[in-house]
């Protein structure tokens, strides 16, 4: 089994574990795509058509304002679904830009597909529901980190879960992320020792 | 999580028809093992190893930063300008390369171009420096141009001319322009590695 599928995998038996038959339907779905640096897998104001699952590489979500500031909202990378997932699932336009960060490589299904698959397969349906619910779990942890936590709980949370970070992407996002300008960023990395 | 980009470095006479796509390809290689050194090693030193000088009094990383970001500060604007006003052609598939550009990059490029320089007034750096700022200016730089690059792919860039920045008078193709500047890049990317 290529390493991809085998990712794949063990990442939906985690969510919602799927028998040999219904695994195969589901992954008869997923094409292989690629995409270089910078480059934007969804607009704003456009509908997501993809569900996405990441081989490789680093991507964002990002919202931007009318004075053209950004706002990072999360990271996607190895081993994580990817998209617009709101947009995807409501057919509204996404309020979102979704885009790599390096060069990325993926799995990606048209999510048209996917709902008709889940139509007629209920445990496709459960799968769906069942990440959906485990993406608002993390959208609601991401809440209480943006009001309670200080900029340094916030940088050691975001090393906790992906610690060479810090030489994968330009600090920059990361500091978006937080919510500090870049100077302060260069302080925390200074400051704090992991 | 693999993000290793081989670095072709073409080495051979630049021809004075080539291809748009591989010089593209070429370049976009070259920009991208750029951005990688800065985002894995360059941005996660400390301020003491990029403002120190080489051990034969020579430039430190920052300054060979300032200097190269000094020189994306004059282009840059001018390839997105001249790319931004140019009409999408996708037919357009080979680019020509003037005596003018094959010259300037080839004593540019650090494998061809043997010969010290010494850099223009304009572009030697201040004494003091924000390195963790160098640092990351280099990264925005080298991420527009790679959105440039993406572009050139889309338009007929032939037509795009680029003034010289210490001769205004004299003029480059766009290709040649960006060869030159990714050249120049690589020159002193090599040199402040050699502090390292």
């Amino acid at each position: 089994m290529p390493d991809s599928k085998l990712i794949l995998q063990k990442t939906i038996n985690n969510i919602h574990p799927l028998s040999e038959e219904d695994f195969e339907c589901f992954y008869a779905l997923l094409k292989p795509f690629s995409a270089k640096r910078k480059e934007v897998l969804t607009l704003a104001g456009t509908e997501e058509k993809y569900l996405y699952f990441v081989i490789e590489g680093l991507q964002r979500m990002y919202y931007l304002d009318e004075q053209n500031r950004e706002a990072t909202l999360l990271f996607t990378y190895w081993g994580n679904f990817g998209g617009v997932l709101d947009s995807m699932m409501n057919h509204k336009p996404s309020k979102f830009y979704y885009e790599t960060l390096s060069p990325s490589s993926f799995l990606r299904a048209s999510f048209q597909q996917v709902e008709s698959l889940a139509k007629n397969n209920y445990e496709i349906e459960l799968l769906l529901r069942k990440g959906l619910i485990g993406a608002f779990s993390g959208v609601l942890e991401r809440l209480v980190e943006i009001q309670c936590f200080s900029s340094e709980e916030k940088y050691k949370q975001l090393l906790k879960r992906s610690p060479h970070i810090l030489q994968i992407v330009p600090h920059k996002y990361l500091a978006n992320y937080i919510g500090i300008d870049a100077s302060n960023f260069s302080k925390l990395v200074n400051s704090v020792k992991m | 999580m693999n993000f290793v980009v081989k670095n072709k470095n073409i080495n051979h006479k630049i021809m004075e028809t080539t291809n748009k796509t591989i010089l593209l390809n070429h370049l976009e290689n070259q920009v991208e093992s750029h951005l990688q050194q800065a985002i894995h090693q360059y941005q996660n030193l400390r301020d003491e190893v990029l403002l120190k000088s080489s051990n034969t009094g020579g430039w430190s990383i920052s300054e060979c930063l300032v200097h190269l970001n000094l020189y994306g500060n004059y282009y840059l604007p001018l390839f997105e300008n001249g790319i931004k006003n140019s009409p999408e052609n996708t037919n357009a598939n080979t680019i020509k390369s003037s005596w003018l550009g094959r010259k300037s990059v080839e004593t540019m490029n650090p494998e061809t171009g043997k010969k010290k320089y010494k850099a223009f007034k304009t572009y030697i750096p201040e004494t003091h420096l924000d390195a963790k700022a160098t640092v990351a200016e280099f990264i925005n730089q080298q991420e527009r141009m790679l959105q440039i690059l993406q572009m050139a792919r889309i338009k007929d860039i032939q037509p795009i001319k680029i003034p010289i920045s210490i001769a205004k008078f004299l003029k480059l193709n766009l290709g040649d322009a960006l060869r030159f500047l990714i050249v120049h890049n690589e020159r002193h990317i090599q040199q402040a590695n050699r502090n390292l």
